[in-house]
């Protein structure tokens, strides 16, 4: 049973970053309808900016979000102004080129720079734990935790009860409706893209002091960022919460009773099943 | 004066030089995981590699090296071995890096009749398919477990063991001979179970091996996972008699550097710098001061598989058939010892490797096994975790 409390909690803690993830790129999809396939490699990004925050101006991992949310804010504006608006009204097989092409330069250009080495950001309390009931709880990751629940609560305040989260959220129902309501779209895009990828950025932070850092880092987390965004519902942010901390869940208890190997499998079949039933995701409403 | 005679005598020399050798370059080919997540080790391949063609130019072997990026995907690979073999036209390849890439490269030699020199991949059944093209450097996953479980029969009495592997070619590979090897030993296996690669999470199945209290903890894992594994092991406060890694991502530095959970661990390799054949010190100096690195195990491999490749193709001429010979009935002698390719145990062409095993002491790796090269007392048993 303890195993089992184990890695129901190890589930939760690390689901709790997969949501970050999932609900960077679900903003951005609800938004532009545009699958951001370099949300892997913004992830990565915000881990190379926590490392070198880190090791050259010893800025604990935790506390740089503080400067990565800001840098990643304005690379992703940045992304958006001069990249993603000019495909906005193309075919949606050229968006997917336009983000997978943006993801292969940034892996690349990382790896020309600091080379593809693993980088380990080790601080003190890297592998420390507590016992709760004999369980072992990591601090690192729980710490990770707390930050997402308030990034997430921040999120959904900014997105609910203000102005411009009212228009983002205006401009995801209908684009063209918003537009006609004197909302100004190509603003709420780079709005959206920024914060998809200061999320993606966090995400990197946060997971950075227990996790390992190389060039093509990104590659596995745009998968599970798609799975989850997927499984919640596209452009529901409720939903890539939940889906963020299922998959956790789902990935640690099944590791333990299936397999560690068949992880993978287990998540694909889970993903399926939902897909299944509810083709639209957990949260989703069917539209499009 | 001397300086003349000198210039004549390479003179002379060059002149006596076969015409082969003078007139033209000699094609060879290289496959590496350059780009992808295997990189990091990757990496120490095409450095090795360039060194022996430095050293090879010494020799007056002149080679053109064609090199091939396989990201450490089976498919590229393939499409990489098949370029060389007939669009380059090389005379012989050396590579792949993975077990997973070299498995399936090798069938692909056979078909197009091209040496493949396979440096650093060591799952069994590479070469044990009957290939007829297919030659083999590095040691063998079966090598990797038996030096391992020698050295904790000899320096203790586990009586049981839990193996962690990572679920590709190599991570299977050596799971299975480590559990065929500790029958044989009458240890018992407690837990056996492969994982996924690149998940951030392992400590649920950490928490089951801990549940299940090994005397001896087997792991196999490519580069970066290999910290994470030791990282949440102290987590979760898994302290067995002894951590054994085969190899890959237990003898790289990174894994060294974090002294807090490398100390104590044992990782068995193929060579070290105080490995005592030819003029291995001198090598891992020179590698050191050229790349800014300390070489792995995997660079030492691919050099020496170069080295042999343009020796070999040098003496057989542009022919492939002839290399083929060269490769079969040579014995060359450098920084891995003497290496020949033998036919034993079920293997076709593969070298039989005297295996060394490694203790990182401190932060440092240490050659702490089989007694007669080692340079360091092994510390039995694991230390424990610093508090």
């Amino acid at each position: 049973m303890a195993v089992f409390f184990q890695s129901l909690i190890s589930g939760i803690l690390i689901g709790g970053v997969y949501a970050l993830i999932g609900i960077g790129l679900t903003i951005i999809f609800g938004v532009m309808r545009i699958i951001n396939f370099a949300h892997g490699d913004l992830l990565m990004v915000g881990m190379y900016l926590t490392y070198f925050l880190f090791t050259l101006l010893h800025i604990d991992p935790f506390v740089s979000i503080i400067v990565t949310i800001p840098l990643m804010f304005l690379y992703g504006a940045f992304l958006q102004k001069f990249f993603i608006n000019r495909v906005l009204d193309a075919l949606p097989q050229n968006q997917i080129l336009l983000t997978i092409g943006l993801g292969l330069v940034m892996s690349n250009t990382v790896m020309l720079a600091f080379t593809s080495d693993y980088r380990i950001l080790t601080t003190t309390y890297s592998s420390s734990s507590f016992n709760v009931f004999g369980l072992s709880i990591s601090t690192p990751l729980l710490i990770s935790f707390a930050i997402t629940i308030v990034i997430t609560a921040i999120l959904y305040w900014f997105l609910y009860r203000t102005d411009t989260g009212q228009a983002i959220r205006a401009t995801a129902q209908d684009r063209g409706a918003a537009q006609l309501m004197g909302i100004n779209v190509k603003r709420m895009s780079i709005i959206a893209f920024g914060l998809g990828a200061s999320l993606a950025g966090t995400a990197g932070a946060l997971i950075a002091p227990t996790y390992y850092i190389f060039p093509q880092v990104g590659s596995v987390f745009t998968l599970k960022a798609f799975v989850i965004t997927v499984l919640g519902g596209m452009g529901s942010i409720v939903g890539a919460t939940l889906g963020g901390v299922l998959i956790g869940i789902v990935e640690s208890v099944g590791g333990v009773y299936i397999g560690s190997g068949w992880k993978d499998v287990i998540v694909f079949v889970v993903f399926l099943l939902v897909l299944l039933f509810k083709p639209s995701g957990l949260l989703g409403t069917s539209k499009d | 004066m001397k300086r003349v005679l000198a210039l004549m005598l390479v003179l002379t020399v060059a002149v006596m030089i076969p015409a082969v050798a003078m007139a033209k370059t000699i094609k060879i080919g290289f496959i590496n995981s350059i780009t992808g997540s295997e990189a990091p080790i990757g990496e120490n391949l095409t450095n090795g590699v360039i060194l022996a063609i430095e050293d090879l130019k010494g020799k007056g072997v002149d080679v053109d090296m064609i090199k091939e990026d396989d990201m450490g995907k089976p498919e590229k690979s393939m499409a990489a071995l098949e370029k060389l073999a007939t669009r380059d036209k090389v005379v012989g390849i050396v590579g792949p890096y993975t077990s997973a890439t070299s498995n399936a490269d090798a069938k692909m030699a056979e078909r197009y009749k091209v040496p493949l020199l396979i440096p650093a991949a060591s799952k069994e059944e590479i070469t044990r398919q009957n290939l007829k093209w297919t030659y083999r450097v590095s040691a063998t996953t079966g090598d990797y477990g038996t030096i391992l479980l020698d050295l904790a029969t000899k320096l203790g009495k586990p009586k049981t063991m839990a193996i962690l592997n990572e679920n590709t070619d190599f991570g299977v590979s050596a799971a299975k001979s480590a559990e065929a090897i500790a029958k044989e030993k009458g240890i018992k296996i407690v837990f056996a179970q492969a994982y996924s690669k690149g998940s951030p999470d392992y400590r649920s199945t950490l928490a089951e091996v801990k549940a299940a209290n090994p005397d001896l903890v087997f792991m196999v894992s490519y580069a970066a996972d290999a910290i994470l594994l030791m990282r949440q092991s102290q987590e979760i406060g898994l302290s067995p008699m002894a951590f054994l890694g085969a190899g890959a991502g237990f003898s790289v530095a990174q894994f060294a550097a974090e002294k807090e959970i490398s100390n104590g661990v044992f990782s068995s390799t193929q060579w070290t710098k105080d490995a005592p054949w030819g003029d291995s010190k001198a090598w891992f100096q020179r590698y050191q001061s050229k790349f800014g690195k300390a070489p792995t195990y995997h660079a030492a491999c691919a050099y020496e598989s170069m080295m042999i490749m343009g020796q070999a193709a040098a003496a057989a001429g542009d022919n492939r058939e002839k290399l083929r010979e060269q490769l079969h009935t040579g014995k060359w002698n450098g920084i891995l010892g003497e290496v020949s390719f033998q036919d034993y145990d079920g293997y076709q062409n593969q070298r039989k490797a005297q295996m060394l095993v490694e203790q990182i002491q401190d932060g440092k790796f240490e050659t702490v096994w089989p007694a007669q090269f080692a340079v360091k007392k092994p510390i039995w048993p694991f230390p424990g975790w610093k508090k």
